[in-house]
This record gives structure tokens, sequence and C-alpha cells, in this order.
């Protein structure tokens, strides 16, 4: 039954991933911990942690939700469910688009998506670092990550593992 | 390994689902810290399978449309030269050894989650990895940021989303609704 929800809800959610995984993070925790209670807020950071630290599309954090959710079978489920629909969609399209490479459509569309796509990743960012109450060792951690991201340009990595550092000093 | 400016070569796109399958599966090896760079490595500078025109194409088109883009991409180039097969080889080479990895991340850290130590560092990845989201987000928002269009959008997404949780399946008709407005008339 579990497996059956869990497939539905990520199939439903493929259509919604635009710009990639990070703009369905805060609905994916919306209703993974506040609706279902399949793990708690707290979880579902570490799981998020846990993914940083993978290779791979990061589209694999659902894999991992649907591991802790349903084992093998569920990590099995939630990334099919994710990628199918969207996969189905771009094969059909992308037989569509070769017809209508200068169309002006393309750019209004691409325009249209850039600002939501904008506003959902950093609800993304927000979400996972305020699992519950604001907590100000969080936010230190993640916008010192962010200014080094952005002034330092040295490898996501390297980032990753200050953070590692950071939080076993603070927590 | 060969870097820097090689000679243009004529294109040669996998011949068998075998070859198909092993540059999937070495784009997947070498994706830590990002899978696009590994992809254009893979596909364009060392197999020759695309032009770079075709990469940014190709890739471009998996951006606009909804779901993972190097997901999306694997399986158009899998059916573009294998059909449905080529997509599920395609599909299965990217995915294969990241899955198998973070698998056995999930387990180790299952079975040592209770240390606190452990707990604590692991907190202290994700909101690192949080941070990454704020500063990619600031990267894509910077261009757009002077139209109070795009600002308004932005803003009214982050706080439907984030504050007022409210559902996706009910914020993007809106926002793209809106964005299409907009965009329309130039004012994005």
């Amino acid at each position: 039954m579990t497996l059956i929800e869990l497939g539905l809800y990520f199939a439903q959610l493929s259509l919604l991933t635009f710009g990639g995984l990070s703009s369905v993070i805060p609905e994916m925790q919306r209703y993974i911990v506040d609706v279902k209670g399949w793990t708690t807020a707290a979880d579902f950071v570490h799981l998020f942690a846990v993914a940083q630290a993978a290779p791979g599309p990061n589209v694999l954090f659902t894999s991992l939700i649907g591991y802790r959710v349903a084992g093998i079978a569920g990590s099995l489920v939630a990334l099919i469910g994710l990628c199918l629909p969207a996969a189905a969609l771009t094969c059909a399209v992308a037989a569509l688009w070769e017809g209508c490479r200068d169309s002006p459509w393309r750019g209004v569309i691409r325009r249209a998506l850039a600002p939501l796509v904008v506003g959902l990743t950093f609800a993304g960012g927000y979400i996972i670092a305020t699992p519950h109450t604001p907590d100000w060792r969080m936010w230190l951690i993640a916008l010192a990550t962010a200014a080094g991201m952005l002034r330092a340009r040295v490898n996501p990595l390297w980032l990753l593992a200050g953070g590692a550092v950071l939080g076993g000093l603070l927590f | 390994m060969a870097g820097g400016v090689t000679p243009a070569r004529a294109l040669a796109p996998p011949h068998t689902l075998a070859e198909l399958f092993l540059g999937f599966l070495a784009i997947g090896a070498r994706s830590f810290g990002g899978v696009l760079p590994a992809a254009h490595y893979v596909m364009v500078d060392q197999r020759h399978w695309l032009t770079p025109e075709d990469f940014t194409e190709t890739i471009g088109l998996c951006q606009v449309l909804p779901g993972p883009n190097i997901g999306n991409a694997a399986i158009v180039l899998g059916k573009r030269w294998f059909g449905l097969r080529g997509a599920f080889v395609a599909f299965l080479g990217l995915f294969a050894l990241p899955y198998i990895w973070m698998l056995a991340l999930a387990l180790l850290y299952t079975r040592w989650a209770a240390r606190p130590l452990l707990s604590a560092v692991v907190t202290g990845v994700g909101a690192s990895g949080a941070g990454l989201f704020m500063a990619t987000a600031v990267k894509l928002g910077r261009p757009i940021a002077r139209k109070p269009a795009a600002v308004a959008l932005m803003a009214g997404c982050f706080v439907a989303v984030a504050i007022g949780r409210v559902p996706l399946l009910v914020v993007m008709p809106i926002g793209v609704i809106g964005g299409l407005y907009f965009s329309r008339r130039r004012m994005l």
C-alpha cells in the first residue's frame, strides 16, 4: 500500500520538477514529514545530507527517502516514479522541439520559468536549514557555505566538508 | 586524459548498447560534485558522441521541461540512438553506480546514527547543503533581479512554498500562468 502511495506521489511530483530536484524539496518535505509522517523533520535533513555526500544526479535523494519508507523496493519505486512521467513527456516534446527550433515561444517559456525556479530553489535551502524552529547554528553554517560558494569558487565538496566540521563542533 | 583544445573530430555516436551503457556508467562514476561537467566531458570531449552545440541544445531542452535534467538527457539520447532499449540502457548506466554508493552510505548511516557526533556532523553537512541551494538560487537570480515582475514571482513562490507550505501542485500552475503573462509582455 505504502509502495503504491509512494510511487503515485513521486510520479505526480515528476511533472512539477522544473530546474532539477531542488525546486521540489520543500514540497517533498511538506508531504513526507508533515502530511504522512514517514520521517521526522530532523531525519529528513539527515537523509538530505547523506544524499549530498553521494555522487550522481541529485534525484537519488528520492530513492533515499523511498529506502527509508519502504526499503530497497521503495527506493526503486520512488526513483522510477520521479523519472518516468517527465521522461515520457521529454521524449514526446523532443520530437516536436526539432520542428520549432526558431519559435519565439522557447524564449518566452524559458524566461517565464526562471523566477519560479529561483524562488523554489531558495525555498529548498530555507526548508532544509529550518527543520523545526529557526536554529542560528544551522543558518550560520548555511550562510557561510553560500558565501564560500559565491565568493571563493571552491569545489562544493570542500564546503560540505567544512559544514561537517562546523556541525561536529556546534551541535 | 587529454585536456585542452582537441582538433575537431568526426562525430562517433555509440555503435552498440554496451558502448552506450559503459559511457553512461563512466558519467555516473565521475559525477562527484556535479553530473553536468562529467556528462560534457564523457560525451563531448572524450567520446565525441555529440557536438558541443548539440549537447547544450539537449540539456537546454531538458531544463525547460520538468524532470531531472541529466536523467532526462540520458533517456532522450538513448532513445535517439537505439530507441526504447537505448533509453532504458542509458538510464540504467547513469544511475547504477551512484545508486549503489547511495545505498551503502544509507546503510552506514543507519548503523551509526545513534552516535551523537555522527548526528552532529550529518546535521552540519545538511545545513551546508542548504547553503549550496541558497548560493545556486542567488547565482540563477542575479541576472533577473532588476526586473520587478521577476522579483515578485520569486518572492511569491518562496513565501507560498517555504512559509505558507502551500502544495506545489497549487503554486506551480499559478506561477507558470503569471510567468507566461509577464514574459509575453517582455517584463521578464
